[in-house]
């Protein structure tokens, strides 16, 4: 029964897919949306229902269903063919012991559903659905419009089988599917250069964290010897292994959880990935599928609590992206530039939160997920409302004081942004309060220290020659992290100053942007002609549902009730989740916001010459967070023109080393050889050939002589 | 076992047949000869399913042992023949059969045939019957190929298949079509020659163990009847691949002298048969024939190149040098991952520097290759399963995107990627074809190329982390070359180079065209579309439901790892333990001394020698 759920649940948009591919061009035209619209609404419905039967199931609260068999090697055992080994074998076990080339290979589709996935479900299906009807109004009339929509669903149901995923190689082949369909969807507009140069530079950076994952997954393989989480993730399993090749796995992990959701060195494909449709900006790069690294990092919370120095290195990147994406988000004009790096910014929070190395952190980190869902996916298609009356301009310069053009786009915007802020009691308020919490315990709590003690002290599982690799390994990790010269909850404590002081960034670039737009004099750019309005209800109805959970979703869900931690709990047993209310953090989150909102009054909420002294007096900071920090320069320079030069250089190697002296020497070699050696001989002089004849003759007559004597 | 049906030989039989039959007809013009090839292609392809459909990856025989050869024929081809009626000396037959290893690739050169002839519906306007011809005899040479079960009948497939694609490459192909063909042919021909000689060697080596063992009484002895049974029949040189790969191991296993004497000689039979295979592959430094030939070669001579005949040097990896010298590959095992991985990356780098859409096919061969090469010599079940799938899905993925590549080639006469420019906008079936194509090449989960890829790296991973990770890298190479290709010709704003027409009309017009004035230039025909349409449900196919295949190939490949395993020189992780010892250099030496001074065994063999 449940089993059929979980089975109708991606189905659902599936079928929508394909409907709208084979019917959408000639058959649907411009009803395409509906199919979308309604398999991503029967999702959302079955979603909620999974939600209730995962919390009533029995111990261990989880629904697996196996849907067939992808691949099943395997793997030859020696010595069973009745052929005998070698014979005089001293130092080899003899035959009677055979022993395996590598381990067995069996990769089964399934859809696993517990706690966390369906609260992922949930959040997926509910944001689709509304993005679905919004689009129906903002792509009326586009060229492709169905197949816009075939894209959607098919990311959607792609989405879904990555979170239902039963094993590590399943969720890698929707990890990359969904990449497929971001590729898809920025370049949607595929004759727009700049669309496409950005959904290639999306894949290929994707591409990039994934090799680093696909490793990972490969190394859990060979560690493991499956790949299934049910059999990986148990901590019991885990702490019989090597713990330096758990970090390396964590490691790697990591790696494609920093490409996906757009972590510091690989957040650069996300701001440029806003040349797609505004609703796919809402949906795929910032409410799903870019937080489909904070999933798999918490859906292998056992392994990265298992790997402390992992755990940090999460945290660090974390809150460091936060930091660096608030201070660039801070000079942009592009409104939906603005949301990308406050998306990178607060997906960076949630790292932080996972990376913290508590039930807390991690529970917060997907708390999070799920009302920066709401909020940002608010916020973007309230950008996208603004953009459709603009006539398609988003640069904040030029339009401004659209409060009373577009009242329901502004109330909106307005909620979208206090809980971006984290405004107390709007929702992202609890969530990140929970993650800055954790990092504060992370920094102020002595087990964190005992627990990376006792990795250290715990025994080296195989033998002399690994336990060596193991310090190696674990002496590396242990250099990056110390590189700052710090113990763990030091770099703790300075992560939570730093989340801190991007709360306050946030407040205030949030509500520049706000005020920026709906604010000051009211101006309109030429490209929206004299009919700039209101965005159709099938645009406004979406934005106030998804404006009501980032309103309350957070004191419906947070540790006032308990009500998110205990339903996470099921999947990510903790030592006790219920902590008391730490209102020190409290009291700073709420200062830190009313500060940044404040300033951002001053110097927005009319014209006024107080940002441009600013900026003077920041001087070269100003100009590095306007330029992004030179980021894409510095990648320019150090991959992507040595690549291209080492291909140049290559082409020229093929050309005249290799297929010039390597063949074309061998094959002129005979000729020179044979031919300058040969060619004297045949001078036509009788003579010399008589001579040659003659003493020829005698040769081989004395060879012969000598022989027989 | 006899086939009544003797279906094999009908698949080399109908296209030789179709061959002569098409040049009978030639005279009646193109269209009859076109049909006719047509039908005669679709009949092999009904031919080559009924062979899928019938092989039974299970069978066992009498003896309850695995029978993985089926619908074999057998006839005696040369021999003497003694009074009594057995055969003394060479015993050299017209055999064939199918196995694990060889039945998807004679399905795939049977499918492929229909997307390289349709292909070529147009663009052949030169003594069609000719051309379609040359191209039925390539399919019988390289069917013939993947089926033979005798080494001398391998070989003579094996050399036959230069001759139809030479010609066909020299004749119809572009501007450089001469000198193309000749380095083409003389290049691989040089190379088998070379191996040739190795599976002489293998064929000589085995009928002097085989006699070494029948003079050997302690050894017939201790082995119990069988195997002195089994030594009886060895009166004559056999050439059946199936009888040398079951009794070489048997007898390096049962025998010390030969056993020394096999580890002696086998890594130079390796190093002969190195040359011919390396070559046709291409493994890294003897790929640079390869991108001239396909520049040059018509378009179904590029996708059948392509598509198969890359195919007969990974296969002749698989069927000779895994099975017949396990102990080499072991030696060797370095040497080719090296190769392999360097294959990987600097064909991705070439690829991305080049500006002909067909040179860029060309090299992206060569990078997945060195895949299907990693995944075979990782030498164990996972990564020979994924090396051998990924040669399907190279020959599918390749094949279809030579094909795109020649549907474009012949609506512009051009194949520069500068001179195109959004072209989605005016073909979009052609679009979503090559979308599909090149997301299959770049290993997108859920198309055929992933499965390849990530089976061949995964068993590379489990014995050597480090060349599957520096393999690897080649992924993020492969889409950047691929997808730029596809953002420079098919995305953007709409740029088309002068087609034939326009070109005639603008010097008549005064050299003046007006941008998109190419009113003749349609999307892809119906004709196209067949072309594809069934490749590309078959990446569909391959990609979500892989073990299909794999159950198909599951105990032929299981037997070769079965023997490599047998023959590993240590039971330990490779990548765990040093170079000298990893290598297996230091173990098999070591191995060498121990027995060979006991009994030497090459001074025998030399006696041997006339």
């Amino acid at each position: 029964m449940v089993n059929a759920l979980i089975c109708l649940i991606p189905l659902c948009p599936l079928i929508a897919c394909l409907t709208t591919a084979v019917l959408g061009a000639r058959v649907l035209r411009e009803r395409s949306h509906w199919p979308t619209i309604a398999g991503c609404g029967l999702a959302a419905a079955c979603s909620l229902a999974l939600l209730v039967c995962v919390a009533r199931s029995p111990e261990p609260h989880r629904y697996t269903a196996t849907l067939y068999q992808w691949v099943k090697i395997d793997t030859v055992e020696a010595g069973a063919a009745g052929m005998a080994a070698l014979p005089d074998e001293g130092d080899r076990p003899q035959s009677s012991v055979s022993y395996k080339s590598g381990p067995d290979l069996e990769i089964s589709i399934a859809l696993r559903a517990d706690s966390l996935a369906a609260t992922m479900l949930a959040m997926l299906t509910f944001v689709s659905t509304c993005v679905a009807v919004y689009s129906a109004g903002y792509m009326h009339g586009e060229r492709g419009y169905w197949r816009f929509f075939a894209f959607v669903s098919l990311f959607v149901f792609s989405m879904i089988m990555l979170v239902l995923s039963a094993n590590f190689l399943q969720l890698y082949m929707f990890w990359e599917a969904v990449g497929l369909c971001s590729y898809l969807l920025i370049g949607f507009w595929y004759e727009k250069p700049a669309a496409v140069a950005a959904s290639k530079k999306a894949f290929l950076v994707n591409r990039i964290g994934d090799f680093g994952f696909a490793i990972g997954v490969f190394l859990i393989w060979t560690t493991f010897g499956t790949l299934t989480f049910d059999a990986v993730l148990s901590p019991q399993r885990i702490a019989q292994m090597n713990p330096g090749l758990i970090t390396l796995i964590c490691l790697c992990l990591f790696t494609g959880a920093i490409g996906k959701s757009a972590q510091f060195p690989l957040h650069v494909w996300l701001p440029d990935a806003m040349e797609g449709p505004t609703p796919v900006s809402a949906l795929i790069h910032a409410a799903t599928m870019v937080t489909a690294g904070v999933y798999m990092v918490a859906r292998c919370t056992p392994l990265f609590r298992a790997a402390p120095d992992a755990q940090v290195f999460v945290a660090f990147i974390g809150g460091f992206t936060a930091l660096l994406a608030a201070l660039i988000a801070l000079t942009q004009y592009d409104l939906k530039r603005v949301l990308a790096y406050s998306t990178v910014s607060q997906l960076g929070y949630m790292f932080l939160g996972l990376g913290a190395g508590s039930s807390l952190g991690t529970s917060g980190a997907m708390f999070h997920l799920v009302t920066h869902a709401f909020f940002k996916a608010l916020l973007f298609l309230g950008a996208g409302s603004v953009m459709h009356a603009m006539g398609g301009v988003i640069d904040m310069r030029e339009f401004g004081g659209l409060r009373r053009i577009m009242p329901q786009t502004f109330k909106t915007f307005l909620i979208g942004s206090l809980a971006l802020a984290g405004l107390p009691p709007l929702s992202g308020f609890w969530s990140k309060d929970t993650i800055l919490s954790a990092a504060w315990e992370a920094g102020h709590a002595e087990t964190h220290l005992a627990a990376t003690n006792a990795i250290e002290a715990a025994p080296a599982m195989q033998g002399a020659q690994t336990r060596a690799n193991v310090a190696a390994e674990s002496e590396q990790t242990a250099t990056k992290i110390r590189l700052f010269g710090a113990e763990h909850a030091t770099i703790y404590r300075l992560l939570f100053w730093m989340g801190s002081f991007t709360a306050l960034l946030t407040a205030f670039y949030t509500f520049r942007a706000f005020f920026l737009t709906f604010y000051g004099p009211e101006k309109i750019p030429h490209e929206a002609g004299h009919h700039a309005h209101e965005s159709p209800s099938v645009m406004c109805m979406p934005l106030w549902v998804l404006s009501i959970g980032a309103a309350f979703l957070g004191l419906a869900l947070g540790h006032l009730t308990g009500f998110f931690d205990g339903y996470l709990e099921m999947t990510l047993p903790g030592e006790g989740l219920h902590h008391a209310t730490n209102w020190f953090v409290v009291g700073l989150s709420t200062v830190v916001v009313f500060a940044g909102i404040g300033a951002a009054w001053f110097m927005y909420h009319e014209p006024n010459d107080l940002p441009a002294r600013v900026v003077a007096l920041a001087g070269p900071l100003a100009r590095l967070s306007l330029n992004k920090f030179y980021l894409d320069q510095v990648f320019f320079f150090m991959f992507v023109l040595p690549l291209r030069a080492a291909s140049q250089l290559s082409r020229f190697f093929d050309w005249f080393v290799i297929d010039g002296m390597g063949v074309g020497g061998v094959s002129r070699l005979p000729a020179w050889l044979f031919g300058k050696s040969a060619r004297p001989m045949q001078n036509g002089m009788v003579q010399f050939y008589a001579l040659s004849m003659t003493l020829a003759t005698a040769v081989l007559l004395a060879a012969l002589l000598w022989r027989q004597g | 076992m006899q086939n009544q049906f003797h279906i094999l030989l009908l698949m080399i039989a109908l296209p030789l047949m179709g061959a002569a039959l098409v040049m009978l007809i030639a005279r009646t013009g193109i269209e009859h000869v076109r049909r006719m090839v047509f039908t005669n292609v679709v009949l092999s392809f009904v031919l080559a399913m009924i062979m899928v459909l019938n092989y039974a990856p299970q069978l066992k025989d009498a003896q309850n042992q695995p029978h993985l050869t089926q619908m074999q024929s057998e006839f005696r081809w040369l021999g003497t023949v003694a009074p009594g009626g057995d055969i003394i000396g060479p015993d050299i037959r017209f055999a064939v059969g199918v196995d694990g290893i060889s039945l998807w690739l004679v399905a795939l050169t049977s499918l492929l045939m229909i997307p390289a002839v349709l292909v070529s519906w147009e663009a052949i306007q030169d003594r069609p019957a000719v051309f379609y011809a040359l191209m039925l005899m390539l399919q019988a040479g390289l069917v013939g190929v993947f089926t033979a079960q005798d080494v001398i009948l391998f070989y003579m497939f094996f050399e036959f298949t230069l001759i139809p694609l030479f010609f066909m490459i020299g004749v119809w192909g572009g501007h450089d079509r001469r000198w193309a063909a000749r380095k083409f042919f003389i290049y691989t021909f040089a190379g088998s020659v070379l191996t040739f000689l190795g599976l002489l060697f293998i064929v000589l080596s085995h009928s002097w163990m085989a006699d070494e063992a029948l003079e050997a009484p302690q050894a017939a002895v201790a082995q119990g009847p069988q195997t002195g049974a089994a030594a009886a029949r060895h009166q004559h040189m056999t050439f059946s691949i199936e009888r040398l790969t079951r009794e070489i191991p048997e007898l390096v296993a049962t025998s010390p002298a030969s056993s020394a004497y096999w580890l002696r000689v086998s890594p130079w039979i390796f190093a002969a048969l190195f040359a011919g295979f390396a070559i046709k592959v291409p493994l890294f430094p003897f790929h640079t024939w390869l991108p001239l030939a396909h520049v040059e070669a018509p378009t179904a001579g590029s996708v059948l190149l392509a598509g198969v005949l890359l195919k007969i040097g990974s296969y002749g990896f698989l069927r000779f040098a895994l099975p017949l010298t396990p102990e080499a590959c072991w030696i060797w095992f370095d040497v080719i991952a090296v190769l392999s991985v360097v294959g990987i990356i600097y064909g991705a780098l070439l690829a991305l520097a080049q500006d002909d859409i067909k040179k860029l096919v060309a090299y992206s061969s060569v990078s997945h290759m060195g895949f299907c090469m990693l995944g075979l010599f990782s030498l164990n079940a996972v990564g020979i399963s994924g090396g051998l799938l990924q040669m399907l899905n190279h020959g599918l993925s390749t094949g279809a995107l030579f094909a795109i590549v020649g549907m474009l080639y012949e609506r512009y006469h051009t194949r520069d990627i500068e001179a195109f420019g959004g072209l989605t906008r005016k073909f979009p079936v052609m679009s979503f074809c090559l979308l599909v194509v090149v997301f299959s090449s770049i290993g997108l989960p859920g198309l055929n190329g992933f499965t390849g890829e990530v089976l061949s790296i995964m068993g590379m991973f489990s014995i050597h982390r480090g060349y599957a990770v520096f393999g690897l890298s080649g992924i993020i190479v492969g889409a950047w070359y691929l997808l730029w290709l596809v953002q420079r010709t098919f995305f953007g704003p709409l740029r088309e180079p002068l087609a034939e027409g326009d070109r005639r009309n603008s010097t008549a017009h005064g050299g003046v065209v007006h941008a998109g004035g190419h009113a003749v230039i349609h999307d892809l025909n119906f004709r196209e579309v067949c072309a594809l349409a069934p490749l590309l449900v078959l990446f569909v196919v391959i990609g979500l439901f892989p073990q299909y295949f794999l159950n198909r190939m599951e105990p032929s490949v299981a037997r070769i790892v079965r023997g490599l395993e047998n023959r590993r020189p240590d039971g330990v992780h490779l990548s765990a333990r040093p170079l000298a010892d990893r290598t297996g250099v230091g173990r098999l030496a070591r191995h060498g001394a121990a027995v060979g001074p006991s009994r030497p065994f090459p001074e025998t063999a030399s006696e041997r020698t006339p």
